[in-house]
């Protein structure tokens, strides 16, 4: 039944909605892929609309397999999202070359829409939803020209459609909070390297100068009770601890944490809301504690790193303790990571060190000499230093000396290692802006920092960041208010007016909401909206009673406003006046039968009842002027329907 | 050969439908009560792909996959509502259908009233036999469809189960109603059989073959087309300048009588005998001479026109069968 051809305003609808949804699919289909598209989509409308043949079976048989040839070469697999989707959008271009039939149409649509559920897999940022519901909508509109009947407008698709979209959103939310969700996937496809901006695995000073030029949040914060002091928001990413002279890199977590901490002090409970990153590195506010990350593996570098890809968005709920303390010694493998330096690099920060080492008494005279070193050295804080030669630490500490905190850090803990203090390289965020709207603090990529941190005999690991000694006001809790890189932003973009800082923060508030309770809606949140519907009473029939009476309702709505659409219209002002009169006759006289036009009506009452009919009778003819002549004056209208009033009321 | 448990399933919904629903009269407003409604094959893939888009979400905990299905799955809801609305409350105001000679096809005209507020589309009417007839109703407007139906063999013929169905919205849903109209076809024999016509009764004729020697009637004039006229008596110049169907009428001056009787056949078997006679009967009426026929048992005067004509092909199509 579906052999015939699709409409071409339905074929050039299914088009639009294609491309716009291979666009969505855009950044991680192969490059070829849109062109591709773009072309097959042109072609079909030249040939189909111009009457031409399309090409013949073999020719597009050659076309698949020539397809699948190119997806194979572009991904090496033809598993994965990316790899699927551009199998689909491939596949979806080569049944463009043959599309004719309906059926063929609905094919094009079905994958349509399965290329949009692999953009909502792969992307779910606040701003991408109207463009989603734009190529759902065009989709939808698609669908309804092809229900075999004679070919409608592209606006009364459109309308159609997007009357049926809205009836059918209160079911979606419905089930959306009610359909049992799963506690975690039970099917995993290879997840795709996608480049996740963030803090990396290593640094060459100079790498952290590209986060800085990116605002997109980094995690999101909800304290349970009082927020950090501003000095102690240090978020702990991945520690850097080998050093080739030129580029800090991390030392692979394998073990568990062989060395423990000590939990003293205040301790600040926490919501984390981790955006997704390529380090696998859970970053938490110093220090946290591994009970509260069962899954994560604390490493003895007091890092939670992640089991799994941190692909998706993630919330943990963790305890802070700035004042924590190594609770043991240093172990002697630790001391020597902590202590390797390359051998002939930098030979002049370490004739440096060891100037300043012999000066010093012990260990804290000598961190405080090499930190009044920085202070004093004329450094100069920028994020767009000089490139640095081979030597780097020599180039920023005698040549240079501009950089920002992943230069100042790499250079403290080299002079520091030679001067045999072990020390390391932490990377993370430091600081966050107080959202007032949503009640939580942001910290963005243009957050990220470089610290250091030194052990000293009997008090552990203790922190200390060179960069505050170089760029105090990089720190300072004034700027951080602001959140925002310094030097794009600090000084003008800001300063201009607050509405733009308040427009900022409800966005972020906006995005806040959509990844909290939107896109990370799972098992856990499921959980606690039955637990509300019961009344924390939690049971899963509660979701079910949900569930079932939120369908009935809609279902019930649905009916009863598409039977309003579908029931007789109301008669028009004329009919209604003429029926008032049909009404009077029946009671004073004779009914008129259902298919009686009125001129006859009067003549058949003109034998029975001629006064009636003598009244009557110049009312039927300009009921039937009025009906079936010429549009008149609507004066006319309005005189017949009080005529038809007065003829009512006249006695019978 | 046996029937597949498909088709006996078929049988026993139709067994079952028919009981249920009874003789319809018309006029006749179609009701949510008989209105049947299925996923077309279109619609089951759809149903497919959802339940994979569903099984997607889940599986990667992702709201906004899980949002977009549930959307789909409410849009097809609420299309599966739309189409059963394309059905409920349209009403069938007129049936009627033309007799006609075995053999060829008649039709069956259908008078189909939309009184609801939007247009009524994708909608079709097919037979047993004949394919779908496609439609669509505008909002408050009326329509005549046309149905083919025939059937071989002469005779008094039911009409059989109508089926006017709907794809709208979307071709995913299927909604259908089962229409018994108290219709009866009158299929006449085929005009068919090589015998001359019987000679003009005599005293009539040899007056009328002295007056009219060349045997052409005379122009009479026109009349308004009536369902049975022959498509070849229809005034087709004057229709193509706009008037409505005509029907040309010839003078009966050049007429002659003519007795058409069974009992002058014995050569042939009954049907070639009743095709014969109806082959008369329009060479008759086609001439315009009048003709009376005589069957056994059954006497029909002498006579001519339309009406006649109908009624002697009429007599013929019921020829031995049981009073209705």
């Amino acid at each position: 039944m579906n052999e015939e051809r699709a409409g071409r305003i339905s074929s050039a609808m299914a088009i639009a909605a294609l491309l716009g949804t291979a666009a969505m699919n855009g950044h991680h289909l192969a490059w070829w892929c849109l062109p591709l598209l773009v072309l097959a989509s042109a072609l079909h409308l030249r040939l189909v609309f111009r009457g031409h043949a399309l090409p013949n079976r073999l020719a597009r048989v050659g076309l698949a397999v020539l397809l699948t040839a190119g997806v194979l070469l572009s991904f090496r697999t033809l598993n994965g999202v990316a790899a699927g989707a551009t199998l689909l959008a491939a596949m979806t271009a080569a049944k463009l070359f043959e599309a004719r039939s309906i059926r063929d149409w609905y094919v094009i649509c079905g994958a349509t829409l399965f290329l949009l559920l692999a953009a909502c897999l792969d992307r779910q940022q606040i701003w991408r939803l109207p463009l989603y519901a734009m190529c759902l909508w065009l989709s939808a509109a698609a669908l309804r020209g092809l229900s075999g009947g004679a070919a409608l407008p592209a606006a009364t698709l459109l309308r159609e459609s997007a009357r049926q979209l809205l009836f059918a959103l209160p079911l979606a939310v419905v089930l959306f909070l009610c359909f049992p969700r799963l506690p975690g996937a039970f099917w995993a496809l290879p997840g795709d390297d996608a480049a996740i901006t963030g803090l990396g695995d290593e640094m060459s000073p100079g790498s952290i100068a590209r986060l800085t030029e990116s605002d997109e949040p980094a995690l999101r914060a909800r304290f349970a009770a009082a927020l950090p002091p501003v000095k102690e928001r240090y978020w702990r990413g991945p520690v850097l601890r080998n050093f080739d002279g030129f580029t800090w890199r991390r030392q692979r977590p394998e073990a568990a944490a062989t060395q423990a901490l000590a939990y003293v002090g205040t301790a600040y409970r926490y919501t984390l809301t981790l955006e997704p990153n390529s380090h696998g590195t859970i970053v938490a506010l110093e220090m946290a504690r591994p009970a509260d990350a069962p899954l994560a593996l604390f490493t003895d570098d007091f890092q939670l790193v992640s089991r799994r890809p941190l692909t998706q968005i993630q919330t943990y709920q963790l305890s802070a303790y700035p004042q924590a303390r190594a609770a043991a010694a240093l172990t002697e493998s630790a001391r020597r990571l902590d202590l390797a330096l390359p051998a002939e690099r930098n030979p002049r920060a370490r004739q440096l060190a060891q100037q300043l080492r012999v000066a010093s008494i012990d260990d804290s005279a000598f961190i405080a000499r090499v930190l009044e070193f920085l202070r004093r050295g004329g450094f100069e804080y920028t994020l767009t230093p000089q490139r640095l030669q081979r030597d780097s630490i020599d180039d920023l500490l005698f040549n240079t000396r501009q950089g920002f905190c992943g230069h100042y850090a790499s250079a403290f803990v080299d002079l520091m290692r030679a001067g045999g203090v072990p020390a390391r390289v932490v990377t993370g965020y430091q600081g966050g802006e107080w959202n007032p709207i949503g009640g939580y603090l942001t910290v963005r990529q243009s957050d990220a920092h470089a610290w250091a941190e030194v052990w000293l005999p009997g008090q552990g690991w203790l922190r200390a960041d060179p960069t505050a000694v170089v760029a105090p006001e990089r720190l300072s809790g004034e700027l951080l208010q602001f959140g925002y890189g310094l030097g794009r932003r600090g000084a003008g973009g800001l300063g201009s007016g607050k509405w733009l800082t308040a427009v900022l923060q409800t966005w972020d508030a906006l995005n806040a909401w959509w990844q909290d309770d939107v896109v990370g809606f799972n098992f856990s949140k499921q959980l606690k909206l039955a637990d509300w519907l019961a009344f924390g009473d939690r049971d899963w029939q509660t979701l079910a009673v949900a569930l079932g009476a939120g369908m009935t309702a809609w279902l019930l709505w649905v009916a009863w406003s598409l039977r309003r659409i579908a029931s007789a219209a109301r008669p028009d002002a004329l009919a209604r006046a003429w029926r008032r009169i049909d009404k009077h006759l029946a009671r004073t006289a004779v009914p008129r039968a259902p298919n009686e036009g009125v001129i006859a009506f009067s003549e058949r009452l003109a034998l029975t009842h001629p006064a009636a009919a003598a009244a009557m009778t110049p009312l039927a003819r300009r009921y039937a002027q009025l009906r079936f002549g010429p549009p008149g004056d609507p004066g006319a209208l309005r005189d017949f329907v009080r005529a038809a009033r007065q003829f009512c009321r006249r006695k019978s | 050969m046996p029937a597949s448990p498909l088709d006996r399933l078929a049988r026993r919904v139709e067994r079952w439908a028919r009981k249920r629903q009874g003789l319809d009269a018309l006029p006749l407003v179609l009701r949510s009560r008989r209105l049947y409604i299925l996923p077309t094959r279109a619609g089951l893939v759809f149903a497919l792909l959802l339940f994979v888009m569903l099984v997607a979400g889940l599986n990667y905990t992702n709201s906004l996959a899980l949002l977009l299905t549930f959307t789909l799955a409410g849009f097809v809801l609420v299309g599966m509502h739309e189409c059963q609305r394309t059905l409920q409350g349209l009403e069938l105001v007129q049936a009627q259908a033309a007799d006609h000679d075995a053999g060829t096809v008649g039709t069956l005209e259908l008078r189909l009233a939309n009184a609801a507020r939007s247009a009524r589309r994708a909608l079709s009417v097919s037979t047993a036999q004949q394919p779908a007839t496609r439609f669509d109703i505008d909002a408050g407007a009326q329509l005549t469809v046309y149905v083919v139906c025939g059937s071989r063999h002469r005779g008094r013929h039911r009409l059989g189960r109508l089926e006017l169905a709907s794809t709208a919205p979307f071709g995913l849903f299927r909604c259908w109603t089962w229409l018994y109209l108290p219709i009866d076809v009158i299929v006449y024999p085929q005009p068919l059989g090589s015998r001359a016509l019987p000679q003009a009764s005599e005293g009539r004729a040899s007056q009328q073959s002295a007056t009219n020697a060349a045997g052409e009637d005379e122009w009479a004039g026109l009349r308004a087309y009536q369902l049975g006229d022959s498509p070849r008596s229809i005034a087709w110049k004057v229709w193509a300048r706009g008037a409505p169907l005509m029907v040309g009428q010839y003078a009966g001056t050049g007429g002659s009588d003519h007795l058409l009787s069974f009992a002058g056949l014995e050569s042939l078997d009954l049907e070639a005998r009743l095709s014969q006679l109806s082959n008369w009967v329009n060479a008759c009426a086609r001439l315009d001479a009048a003709c009376a026929l005589r069957l056994p048992g059954v006497e029909l005067p002498l006579g001519r026109g339309a009406e006649h004509r109908a009624a002697l092909l009429r007599a013929l199509a019921l020829y031995g069968a049981a009073p209705p």
